[in-house]
């Protein structure tokens, strides 16, 4: 018995390491996938953030004042370079804009200098090139904005000075200062909570995602190993072999775990250099995040490789069982992808808002799903909450158990065989008559 | 020794309200090459899996070497070896991975396991081929591979399924001579159906006539012809169903 599990287990896990597509989807794919988000994400932000510092403007001053001259130098103080254009009327200038990779044109008007002199106000006009619809466009042409209102700033101190001489300007601009602190697990830390939930958003959108995508090739695997003996016409002979049935299912069980295992184990490490990722956005040098508990404790990685290997044995148990009643690889793969759904609702709910938060109904459907509790234990592992991740394993674990016994029960009946013949006969019999 | 080698009696086999056995009955002894043959739907692919363990009979016994099917359905699938009429390798070993998969199921130590390969690499005839891939076989080169799996453990009774089914002419002489051959080394007892009056002619010692679950007649091929005054099986068949 322990031979021929043995000798099935590993002629499983041979050939579905030599299928291509198991191989591309189960391990290459997270391995790939996720440091691949991460870097795509910090490159476009670094990307963006350059081309914004490199951006060149077109300058037309039609004033030639004093406070223009200020002006131009508020520009270079912040780093734009400003290009002074020869044209004498806005259109020209405009034109002229369109032939170069300049995005921006600043027109000063005449009379600004002396508006803002008497006290009056004085006008720009600014002139965005729209050439593509990206970020980094929007940073191009919202790049100005600083350098005037710095200029802009400036002239506003120095109207509070002479009205309030010996007065700091700051104190009637702002009248009052505000601090922002967040509160994580009882510490208090010193960001601000719009920084610490665009983090929280890429770790609840990061997490959901992966679970799925790794479930459901998981379920395809498995799905595969069941129903290609079907279809490449294997399994009879399979079953008349000196191994007992259950010996079979455990066989073919095994062999998808040991490849989901490794697909486990590649997201993981996908996972784990996405997360970093994200977290280099963050303004590290001022926050110890790992002193705040906001990076995985070893014990959490720990758990929530336990429930991925949980999750991922139910998943693998749902899919044998699916597959049993399947003739081909092609239903048994369709069944299988309509089943996604289980895996899919949760995670995209989940990602947009807290189970707490749900109407009951929708909590009480959601907390029946096995796979809720793959994403909510993937949540608490980054908030350290240990007891849910615990609740978690409890929960997948008694759900795997209830579907290995009806696999069994498949199994250890003629059900593995007879779907197909009883249909075979039916249509014999009714040709004969 | 039990020199019975199968013996069922009386089986009925329900699908559903489909009868695809009703009461069929016969004796197979030691060392013989018995045919089954019947029209499609006659009940030979059903009778062939019920012995073959893989699905039960709804009344009526089974018995092979003694050995209940049922009752002893573990006992049974070490000492016969069955080759369904649609079966296939695994696509992704080669042909020896195949067979060694399959004859590391008999709990051999590796000289007997070793030994059992080389068997079916000669039965096979595929010679070099053994080392490619399943999946870049003809449908001939499966046959064969599958049959020399089916033979290469000696079982005490080869349950074979249209053995020679979808093969050209070359093919199945090949696999007709290696059955006999096999019978005469090592005195394996074969089960076999067909639909090939020739073959079953040329091949078995007795058969059985099948027909909407029962057997309508049984004998040596010789007998039945004399018996229905017929030249050959074909037409005994004819008759046969004429009269049942």
């Amino acid at each position: 018995m322990a031979n021929g599990l043995n000798n099935l287990i590993k002629k499983e896990v041979k050939e579905l390491l030599r299928d291509p597509k198991i191989m591309l989807s189960m391990v290459l794919m997270p391995l790939l996938i996720f440091p691949l988000m991460g870097s795509a994400m910090n490159i476009s932000t670094t990307a963006v953030e350059e081309s914004a510092r490199q951006v060149t403007v077109s300058l037309l001053d039609m004033d030639h004042g004093v406070m223009a001259q200020s002006l131009s130098a508020a520009f270079r103080v912040m780093n734009v370079t400003l290009v002074e254009t020869q044209a004498t009327t806005v259109d020209e200038a405009l034109d002229e804009l369109q032939n170069t990779n300049m995005t921006t044109l600043v027109v000063i008007p005449s009379g600004f200098s002396q508006n803002l002199t008497l006290g009056l106000k004085g006008s720009l006009k600014v002139y965005s090139v729209y050439k593509s619809l990206s970020i980094a466009e929007q940073a191009k042409t919202s790049v100005v904005d600083v350098p005037i209102s710095v200029f802009e700033s400036a002239l506003v101190r120095q109207a509070i000075t002479q009205a309030f001489p010996g007065r700091d300007p700051s104190t009637v601009l702002n009248p009052i200062s505000v601090s922002s602190f967040s509160v994580v697990k009882g510490n208090v830390i010193n960001i601000s909570p719009s920084v610490l939930s665009s983090l929280f958003i890429s770790q609840s959108i990061g997490f959901p995602m992966v679970i799925m995508m790794l479930l459901i090739s998981a379920m395809q695997v498995a799905a595969t190993t069941i129903s290609i003996e079907k279809e490449e016409k294997t399994l009879e002979t399979l079953l008349t072999m000196p191994i007992s049935r259950l010996g079979i299912l455990t066989g073919k069980l095994v062999g998808s775990v040991v490849v989901a295992a490794a697909g486990a184990a590649a997201s993981m490490v996908g996972v784990n250099y996405y997360t970093s990722s994200i977290f280099s956005m963050l303004p590290t040098e001022t926050v110890n995040l790992e002193a705040l508990g906001l990076s995985m404790s070893p014990l959490s990685y720990g758990l929530l490789g336990v429930v991925m290997f949980v999750t991922i044995v139910s998943a693998l148990a749902l899919a044998i069982v699916v597959a049993a009643f399947s003739e081909n690889v092609r239903s048994a793969q369709s069944i299988v992808g309509f089943m996604n759904i289980i895996f899919v609702i949760p995670s995209i709910v989940l990602m947009y808002a807290d189970i707490e938060i749900l109407p009951a109904p929708l909590q009480m459907v959601l907390y029946a799903i096995p796979y809720t509790h793959a994403i909510l234990a993937a949540k608490a592992a980054f908030m350290g909450d240990y007891l849910v991740m615990a609740r978690s394993i409890a929960y997948i674990s008694v759900f795997t158990v209830v579907l290995l016994y009806v696999a069994a029960k498949i199994f250890t009946t003629e059900k593995i065989v007879t779907a197909r013949i009883s249909f075979r006969k039916r249509e014999t019999k009714a040709q004969s008559k | 020794m039990n020199q019975i080698a199968i013996e069922a009696t009386g089986l009925v086999k329900t699908f559903g309200n489909i009868r695809a056995l009703d009461g069929l009955s016969f004796n197979v002894a030691k060392g013989e090459i018995f045919g089954l043959i019947g029209p499609n739907g006659a009940g030979k692919t059903t009778t062939l899996r019920i012995l073959a363990t893989l699905i039960k009979p709804s009344s009526g016994s089974a018995k092979v070497f003694g050995l209940d099917v049922e009752k002893d359905a573990s006992e049974v699938r070490r000492i016969i070896s069955y080759l369904p009429e649609e079966a296939g390798a695994y696509r992704n070993l080669s042909g020896r991975e195949y067979l060694e998969f399959m004859a590391n199921f008999y709990s051999l130590n590796n000289h007997d396991s070793h030994v059992a390969v080389e068997d079916a690499a000669e039965i096979s005839g595929l010679g070099e081929r053994l080392k490619d891939r399943v999946k870049t076989y003809s449908k001939g080169m499966g046959r064969r591979l599958l049959l020399a799996r089916a033979l290469m453990m000696k079982p005490r009774l080869a349950i074979l399924d249209e053995p020679t089914s979808g093969l050209d002419v070359v093919h199945a002489y090949h696999v007709r001579r290696i059955i006999q051959d096999y019978v005469k080394t090592y005195g394996v007892t074969v089960l076999l159906s067909s639909h090939n009056m020739l073959e079953v002619e040329l091949l078995c010692s007795r058969v059985a006539l099948i027909n909407e679950g029962r057997v309508i007649g049984e004998g040596t091929p010789q007998e039945l012809k004399s018996f229905h005054r017929a030249s050959n099986l074909e037409e005994v068949f004819m008759e046969a169903t004429k009269l049942g």
